[in-house]
Order: structure tokens, then C-alpha cells, then sequence
């Protein structure tokens, strides 16, 4: 099982770039002085270096940046894939760091919904039935329908993979990852392998997961134009956040340009 | 180094698990190969030499007694080339430590006291009999070697009722005696059984045979016909009571030596046949698999402007390499279990020499054809590739089958989890039976090795609990009247007696003809019941002759047919007689009759010439010292020695094959599962390690992908139960044996291991794969597949 730790985010003096100001909710995703380097001597690849941050309860926050930047070092962290080489992270009073592989299993099956790049679908299962593979397993889940119809492919259930379009494939991905009534979901580049017009559905599928199932959510993109639809944005660059924005109003997807 | 050939090492290592299954897959069928081949030239290497070396006769006749003056006669029948007559008896030798009385035969040497001219014997040890000494005599190495016997040795012999002394002075083998058993027994027992060889004059002394032989040896001129020199020596034979002359077909060593010979002829050819066809088979499988999880790489090469021909040279390179390395093995087993299979035949068959020979042919033969198979399947599964368009083969696979249809029903009711190894196992039929019939054939691979022993009990079972229910069984000097079996029957020990006639005689239907024995038996008779195929008791037919089933088939008659039977003993009739029944046997050929309408056949009174006896196994021992003090008992066979010779021959023999070829059954499987569950994860292990990120435990990722193989396995374990009867008929329906007969009987217990070995060769393997589920890299699926 995770450790549960005191919460000490609260005696921190300056909020660091990716620490957020004080709101009501509180954060969810905790990282302090997060390190991750591969390699050893001079073929040492820093991947983060001493990052801190908060991410609040229901915050829908996009990690922005060009490959090598980090992001997905600190996504696969967050979701309990894989861990740094010091430093802490934790999800609410879980320490996710020095976590056994059974608990971190147990982590992301109760509370991360994941949606990949390249959508990960079991080609051997229908859409409907790739949904119902994770509510299987989870506590509280949502029939696979309803999942599906929150992504709008109410129209599509029994399908296979093969017989779907990227986008199509991707909002399964989404219902499935949002089907067990995530706590977090966390996005891998998930319009990287889609055109625009397909990426914008997936991007609504995502939001509005974000909203009715109130998920924390978390998309790491190298496209700048997503960045709208976040109620923040962390830049990052060389293994740090450089930059935190917070937009004044989200936008819808549909009104995204790039 | 060439680019490719680089990636061609780091390929051979890095698939190494899989490499080393198919290379011991491929080191197995070229194991057995080599083996029997190896050892089968071997044994004909050797009989072939000592036949030559020795100058073994090819025709033998026996007479009552004939005079040294007709030898000259029968020299000049036409086709003859040397001949030669001697003096031969029974003997019994009283030796101190035999616990049952040794039967053997005396020979008699030249009176020049050099070597015969025909059945030369090979000393191993001392020198002939001096031609002035009447006490000196070589003996058969079987016997020496069996009672650590040396040159200076003595024996007490019985010759015709007289105890002779002999000085053994010589150890010899003899080309008439490369197996030795008791007369009828397909075991040899060596320290039961002897051949001396003593100076002419002594031995016609003691058989009163001055002047006379018993028994004329001779070799065939070039282009001969051994039948009519057969038929002109029986009429010349006839007035002098010949017994009918026999070639070497018929000469009691020689057909056993080539009943084995052409039993290991069609084991040879046979079992690495089923067993190549299995390793070719499941090379197809396993190594065209392996080039289907490399269709990207092979679709990259081809994208860069490889053309199709270096990358097939780089594929065959490939499987040369493993073929090599699965050769090596196979080659180096094959010899040491030829070798050890030669070892194996040393106590049944005598030679001065039997070494084991590997002609350089038979391992080369072996690799090229391992080569060519595992190509074979390679090549197949590299051209389906090249014949993709490169974009096509850069996409990984999808299973076509999943738009619907059958696969897409399936399961509906099951849980996702259920239905993903369901689909997998529906949607790619061919691929799944593939598997499945590799898994099944090791099955019979285990199962053959074991079934011998089944075969054995069920032999001894057939033979000594139901058909022969005496516990031993005398032959007499001569035939006797009835009122020696009461005699006997009033020996302390002896329950209970019964008088048997045996016949030499020849049978004829229609151009087909076997030299055997006819066995009279009293009607009602308790210690011998003959019984037909379902083991119900035949009785024995007042009129008309009963005959084996297995020597029926093989003359071509069927009950109610009419056979000639022509009596090899006395006046030499010949009588057409009804086969009146149909009985089962396993050793040798079977002919019964009433032993009053055999004797009356005979125009002879109520004779007997062997006594069955139930015996009282506290008075055993001493009534077998009797026996072997009473004058006119020949010999004595116990059964429970037999039985103890029995196991300790064939249990070696058998232990033997059952061990190889129960390993061969753990490689099969452990190769099958093990590559199918190395692919399954090289093909799948991006799925399963999105599973994994997606919150699947270990265990539950594991088995999903195992499921799949778990199934396979469940269905091809009763497939290959069915396989294994099927391999054992045909094995057994191969064979050529007259001298016994091998029933297909297989035990449920060797059904249940051979399930079990299978079972538990593919557990093992899915635990290996298991260990590599468990370090799937979880960051590694939220990237684009390579």
C-alpha cells in the first residue's frame, strides 16, 4: 500500500513556479525537489531537475513543451510508472515515491485513468468491450455505454479497433480511461497522432471528463494551441516548469486554433 | 562483418531462450536419427564380419545317425561347396552355483583338433582341445563370462545319462551362437544355457555315435539355390532319419539376430521419421513465427532498398546458425546413445566384436536435412513478408478476423479478460492448431517411450498368467510313455503333472511354409490353456491342428482352412489337416493339437516328450536338484527364472528409451509453449504493458496472455493421448518380427504421465515467460510501437 504522509505543502514559504497560489481546493498531486536523471557519468541525461509542484483537486492543466523537456518523465511519475532518482511525489496522502510495484498498481487501477498517444486499444475487443475490460477492475465504474456516450460513440459500441478512425479510437481510449470514475487522468500527447479537426474531439471528450466526472486532469502536449483549454499551463524546458500561465477562461476546444 | 551480419549475432543472443529450444528441438530429431542408424549398422557390421570371418554355414541339417561315409555324397550335390558333418547333443551341466539345472549342447571339433571348416570359432581366451585329449572342451563365452569362468576350469557334464568330467581349456564364440537362449526362449540366459565344444572322439563316444555324424553344416557355391540343395540333401538324409534341413532363415541365432536387425531397421527408419516429421513440423511453426514478430524489421530492409535475396540469405544465415548448433547436439547425443544402445545388445547378442561405428554420411545426412526443414518453414513465413508492401509490413499486424463474425460472437457473455485470449485463439484458427498439434506431438513422444513396459507386462501377463500356467516345464531325453507324467507327478513338490509331445514339423499353405513345433496337449488341459483373442480358453480340437493367429496371417489361412503338416521326426509323413482354431500367442509360433491324434499321426503310442508341473515353491528348490540328477530329463525350465532374466534384460533396455524419449517429449513441449508465449509477448507485449499502465496486476496481465496458451494446451493433451495410440499401432504395425510379438496395450498410468510430463514441461515454460510479463516496461507502451 501507498504511505500516507502529513500533508506539508502548507509551510512552504515562496510558491515555486509550478506550486500553485493559494485557492480553496487543495492540491492533489504534490512533487518536491523531483530529480530524475538516466545514464551515469558523462552520459548522464538530467530529465527533471529539483522540480516542485501542485496540482489542485479537479485542475485541468496542461504541461507544455518540446521533446526532451521533461513532461512525460513527470507524467510517468505522477502515474506511477516510474520513479524518481530523489526527491518526492505523492498523490493526496499517497507517497508515490519508494512505492512497491503492488501499490503503485493498485494506485493507478483505483484512481488514474491513462490516455496514450497511440490509443493502446486491445485490437481483439470491441469499443464497447475495451471500456468494459477497466470497469471490470474497477470499484465504482460507469456502465461502458454511458462511457461511451460521453465521448460521443454511443453510435459505435460494438467495433472493432480495426473498424475505427484514429479519432474514434482515441475518444474509446478516453472512455475507457474515464470509465472507472478516475480521479486523475492523465494525457499523453493525445491529438499528437491526430488532425486537427479530430484532435478537437478528442480534446472535448477529454474536457468534458475533466467537468462531469470531475477528474483532476493532466495533458502533456508540444502543441501550444491546447494550451487554451487548461486552467493552467506549466512551460517546461530542460527538466524544469520555466513558466506557469493561468488562463483567465478556458476555452472550449471547438474555439482552439493552430 | 557485414551490417546484417552483425544484427544477425545480436539477434542470436538476444533471442537465445528461443534459439536454444529450437536448436534442441532440431539436436532431437538428428539425435535419434543418428542413434538408430548408428547403432543398426553397427550390429550389421558385426554379424557381417564374424559371419565372414567364421564362415558360418548356410544350410544345417540333423539326422538320427548317419555314417562319416555320406558326407562324401552329399559333397557332390549339386550347388554344395563345403560341407561338413559333426556329432551334437543335449548336455547338462551340473555347475555348483546354478540354481536350476543348465540345458546346453555339445559339439563336436575335427578329429585333427584344428578349427571346423565351417562355424569357425573365435577364441577368446586359451586354445582348442588337444585332438588326443578326450577331457578337454572350449565353451561358449556367454556361459564363461556369466560365471567368471577361466581356461583350467572344470565341469561336470551329462552326456546321453553318462557324468563326463571336462577341463574347459578354451573361451570361444561361435557364429551359431551369437544369441544363445534356451531352445524357444527370445531372452538370452546365460547362465543357464551353455555350448561346449569337445574332441570328436569323445563326444560320438559318449553320444555312441563312432563313425557317424548327427549333424552336416555346408555352404552354398556361388549361385546356388539353397532350396533344391535343401530338398536333395532331406532325400539323401531321409533313410538315415534326417530331420529336414533348414537354411540360415531358419537357424535359431540368425533369426533372432534378423528379427532384431529388422526390428532396429524399421525403429531406424520409423521413429526419427515420426520424430523429424515433429521437429520439421514445429520448426515450421516456431521459426516462421519468429520471422512474423520480425515483419517490421524485415519491411524496414525492404523499405531501404534491400532487395528480397540478401534479406532471405540473412534469414537462412539465421536458421543455418541454429540448425548448426541444434546439429552439434543432436549429432553428439545421437553417438552417445547409439553407443549406449550397442551397449544395450551386447548381453543378447555374441560377438568377439561389436564397435560401434558412425559413418561420416549419417551426421551429415542428418544436418543437411534439419537444414532443409527448418528452412523450409522459414522461407514460407519470410515470402508472405516480402510479399507485403513495405508500408503494409511497417504496420504491426492485425488480426483480420476481429470485424465480427464467428470470433467477434464469441464469448459475448464471458468478461473482456476471457474474451481477449478467446478471440486471440478464434481469430488466428490456423496459427492455434499449429500450436496445438505441436503441443499434442509430444505427448506421443513420452508415451512411446514408456509404452514398453507396458507392452512387456502385458506379454508376461498374456503368456506365463494366462496361457502357461505351469511354473516349470521338463524336456526329456526321448520321447516317453504316458506313465513317466505319473512318475513325475509323484515327486515331493510336485501339485501337479502333464505330459506335453513336441514335433518338429514343417507347415505348408500353398507356396508359404514355417518350420515350428507342434505341441500336443492333453483335452482339458490346466497348465497350459490356449485362448483366443479376447483371452477366453480354446479348446483344444480333437481333430485338426490349432494354429497361433500371428503364424495363421502369415501363411495366409483362416480357420476351416486346410493346411499340410509334414512330421519332421521318424518316418517323415506328410497330412493335410483343418485349422480347427484360431489361438493367441507372443512367443514364437503356436501349432496345437490333442496329443492322442498327434501320437496317432505319429502311428506312435501314447508318448510324451515334455512334462508341465505345478510345483510347491517351498519344495522348488529341491525338486530341481532332483530333476537335474534324474537321467533321461533333458532340461528344465523354470518360469520364475525366466522372469527374473526377463526384467533384468529388458528393464535396461527399456529404462533406456524411456528416459531419451521422455526428454524428447519435455523438449517439444517446452519448445512449442515456450515459443509460442516468447511471440505471443513479442507480438503482444505492448498491449499487455498498456494493460498493465491502465492498473492489470502482474497476475492478471499474465494471465490474460497465458490463458491463451493454457487452452491450447488443455485441448492438445487428450489430442496427443489419441496421437500416441495412433504412433504406437503404426510402430508396432511396422515391425517385422516372428520371434515375439509386441502388443499395442498401453496403461492408463503411462496415458497419465505422459499428459503430466506434458503439462508440466508447458507450466514451466509459462512460468519462464511469466518472469518477463513482470518486467514488461510500463513507459515504454505510452510510445509509438518500434
Amino acid at each position: 500500500m501507498l504511505r500516507r504522509t502529513p500533508m506539508t505543502t502548507a509551510s512552504d514559504a515562496a510558491p515555486p513556479a509550478g506550486k500553485t497560489e493559494a485557492t480553496g481546493a487543495p492540491p492533489v498531486f504534490v512533487a518536491r525537489g523531483l530529480c530524475k536523471s538516466y545514464g551515469s557519468g558523462d552520459a548522464t541525461v538530467h530529465a527533471l531537475r529539483d522540480l516542485d509542484l501542485d496540482i489542485l483537486q479537479g485542475e485541468f492543466v496542461v504541461l507544455l513543451g518540446p521533446s526532451g523537456s521533461g513532461k512525460s518523465t513527470l507524467l510517468n511519475i505522477l502515474g506511477g510508472l516510474d520513479a524518481p532518482t530523489s526527491g518526492r511525489a505523492a498523490w493526496r496522502d499517497h507517497e508515490l515515491t519508494g512505492a512497491d510495484e503492488a501499490a503503485l498498481t493498485a494506485y493507478r487501477r483505483d484512481h488514474v485513468g491513462f490516455v496514450f498517444q497511440f490509443y493502446n486499444l486491445i485490437p481483439s475487443l470491441t469499443a464497447r468491450e475495451n471500456v468494459e475490460l477497466v470497469a471490470e477492475i474497477a470499484r465504482d465504474p460507469m456502465r461502458p455505454e454511458e462511457a461511451l456516450a460521453l465521448v460521443g460513440l454511443s453510435h459505435r459500441l460494438d467495433h472493432f479497433p480495426g473498424q475505427l478512425s484514429g479519432g474514434e479510437q482515441q475518444r474509446v481510449a478516453v472512455a475507457r480511461a474515464i470509465v472507472k470514475r478516475p480521479d486523475a487522468l492523465l494525457c499523453d500527447e493525445p491529438t499528437g497522432a491526430l488532425d486537427v479537426e479530430t484532435g478537437k474531439l478528442v480534446l472535448s471528450a477529454i474536457a468534458r471528463a475533466n467537468r462531469e466526472v470531475g477528474a483532476t486532469t493532466v495533458v502533456i502536449t508540444h502543441n501550444a494551441a491546447i494550451a487554451g483549454m487548461a486552467d493552467r499551463v506549466l512551460r517546461m524546458g530542460g527538466g524544469r516548469i520555466v513558466a506557469t500561465e493561468r488562463n483567465a477562461r478556458r476555452l472550449a476546444p471547438e474555439e482552439l486554433v493552430w | 562483418m557485414s551490417v546484417l551480419d552483425r544484427k544477425l549475432l545480436r539477434d542470436f543472443w538476444a533471442l537465445r531462450g528461443q534459439v536454444l529450444t529450437i536448436a534442441l528441438l532440431i539436436g532431437a530429431g538428428v539425435a535419434v536419427l543418428v542413434m538408430s542408424v548408428s547403432s543398426f549398422l553397427s550390429l550389421r557390421a558385426a554379424q557381417q564380419s564374424f559371419y565372414a570371418e567364421s564362415r558360418f554355414a548356410e544350410v544345417f541339417a540333423e539326422v538320427k545317425r548317419a555314417p562319416r561315409t555320406l558326407l562324401a555324397r552329399v559333397a557332390e550335390i549339386p550347388g554344395v561347396a563345403v560341407v561338413e558333418g559333426r556329432v551334437g547333443g543335449e548336455a547338462r551341466v551340473d555347475w555348483p552355483g546354478a540354481e536350476v539345472p543348465v540345458a546346453g549342447r555339445v559339439l563336436s571339433l575335427p578329429v585333427s583338433g584344428e578349427q571346423p571348416a565351417l562355424n569357425r570359432l573365435r577364441l577368446l581366451a586359451g586354445r582348442l582341445p588337444e585332438p588326443s585329449r578326450h577331457d578337454e572342451a572350449a565353451i561358449h563365452a556367454a556361459f564363461a563370462e556369466a560365471w567368471r569362468m577361466r581356461p583350467g576350469d572344470e565341469v561336470a557334464v551329462i552326456l546321453n545319462g553318462r557324468r563326463e568330467r571336462f577341463r574347459i581349456v578354451g573361451i570361444a564364440h561361435s557364429p551359431e551362437f551369437v544369441f544363445t537362449s534356451r531352445p524357444g526362449s527370445p531372452l538370452p540366459d546365460d547362465r543357464g544355457f551353455v555350448v561346449l565344444w569337445a574332441n570328436e572322439e569323445a563326444v560320438a563316444r559318449a553320444f555312441d555315435m563312432q563313425g557317424a555324424f548327427t549333424e552336416a553344416v555346408l555352404t552354398l557355391a556361388p549361385g546356388a539355390s539353397e532350396a533344391a540343395v535343401i530338398a536333395e540333401l532331406d532325400r539323401v538324409l531321409l533313410p538315415w532319419g534326417g530331420r529336414g534341413a533348414y537354411g540360415r532363415r531358419d537357424q535359431p541365432s540368425h533369426r533372432f539376430l534378423e528379427d532384431e536387425l529388422a526390428e532396429q531397421r524399421t525403429l531406424a527408419v520409423t521413429v526419427p521419421l515420426v520424430f523429424f516429421g515433429i521437429a520439421a513440423f514445429l520448426l515450421n511453426v516456431v521459426l516462421g513465427r519468429m520471422v512474423e514478430a520480425q515483419r517490421d524489421q524485415i519491411a524496414a530492409l525492404k523499405a531501404l532498398g534491400y532487395p528480397p535475396f540478401p534479406i532471405a540469405t540473412h534469414y537462412a544465415k539465421f536458421v543455418a546458425a541454429i540448425c548448426l548448433l541444434g546439429s552439434a547436439l543432436g549429432i553428439a547425443a545421437g553417438a552417445w546413445m547409439g553407443a549406449g544402445m550397442l551397449g544395450n545388445y551386447r548381453p543378447f547378442f555374441r560377438f568377439p566384436e561389436l564397435p560401434y561405428l558412425l559413418p561420416v554420411w549419417l551426421p551429415l545426412l542428418a544436418a543437411v536435412a534439419s537444414f532443409a526443414v527448418a528452412l523450409l518453414g522459414v522461407l514460407a513465413a519470410l515470402r508472405r513478408i516480402l510479399r507485403l508492401p513495405a508500408a503494409e509490413g511497417l504496420r504491426p499486424a492485425r488480426p483480420s478476423a476481429f470485424v465480427g463474425g464467428a470470433a467477434g460472437d464469441v464469448g459475448r457473455r464471458l468478461g473482456a479478460r476471457a474474451r481477449i485470449p478467446l478471440r486471440g485463439l478464434l481469430g488466428r484458427p490456423l496459427r492455434t492448431l499449429l500450436t496445438v498439434f505441436g503441443i499434442a506431438l509430444a505427448v506421443p513422444m513420452v508415451v512411446l517411450g514408456l509404452f514398453w513396459w507396458d507392452a512387456m507386462d502385458s506379454m508376461v501377463e498374456l503368456q506365463f498368467d494366462r496361457i502357461e500356467r505351469g511354473d516349470a516345464f521338463v524336456a526329456l531325453t526321448d520321447p516317453r510313455p504316458a506313465r513317466a507324467v505319473r512318475e513325475m507327478a509323484r515327486l515331493p513338490g510336485v501339485l501337479a503333472a502333464e505330459g506335453q509331445r513336441i514335433v518338429p514339423v514343417r507347415i505348408r499353405a500353398a507356396q508359404r511354409s514355417r518350420l515350428l513345433a507342434v505341441t500336443g496337449l492333453p483335452a482339458g488341459a490346466e497348465l497350459r490353456v490356449p485362448r483366443d483373442a479376447d483371452l477366453r480358453p480354446v479348446p483344444i480340437p480333437r481333430d485338426g491342428i490349432a494354429l497361433s493367429r500371428r503364424l495363421a496371417e502369415r501363411l495366409g489361412v483362416r480357420a476351416g482352412d486346410i493346411v499340410q503338416v509334414e512330421v519332421l521326426e521318424g518316418a517323415r509323413r506328410v497330412h493335410d489337416l483343418p485349422v480347427a482354431a484360431l489361438v493367441e500367442d507372443i512367443i514364437g509360433f503356436t501349432a496345437l493339437m490333442e496329443i492322442g491324434a498327434l501320437n496317432r499321426l505319429m502311428r506312435e503310442d501314447d508318448l510324451v516328450s515334455h512334462v508341465a508341473l505345478r510345483v510347491d515353491p517351498l519344495a522348488a528348490e529341491a525338486l530341481w536338484r532332483h530333476l537335474a540328477e534324474r537321467p533321461r530329463v533333458a532340461a528344465t525350465n523354470v518360469k520364475a527364472v525366466w522372469l527374473r532374466v526377463f526384467d533384468e534384460v529388458i528393464a535396461g533396455l527399456v529404462l533406456t528409451s524411456a528416459v531419451t524419449l521422455t526428454c524428447f517429449g519435455i523438449i517439444i513441449a517446452v519448445g512449442v509453449v515456450y515459443n509460442s508465449a516468447r511471440v505471443a509477448l513479442q507480438e503482444r507485449g505492448w498491449e499487455m504493458a498498456s494493460l498493465r499502465v491502465l492498473g492489470f496486476t502482474r497476475r492478471e496481465v499474465a494471465r490474460i496472455l497465458l490463458a491463451e496458451l493454457a487452452v491450447a494446451v488443455l485441448v492438445a493433451v487428450p489430442l496427443g493421448l489419441v496421437l500416441a495410440q495412433w504412433f504406437v499401432g503404426l510402430i508396432l504395425g511396422a515391425r517385422d518380427n516372428e520371434s515375439f510379438d509386441v502388443p499395442p496395450a498401453i496403461s492408463t498410468a503411462t496415458f497419465a504421465t505422459a499428459a503430466l510430463v506434458v503439462l508440466g514441461a508447458a507450466l514451466a515454460s509459462a512460468v519462464v515467460v511469466r518472469r518477463r510479463i513482470d518486467r514488461l516496461d510500463l513507459v515504454a507502451a505510452l510510445k509509438a510501437r518500434d
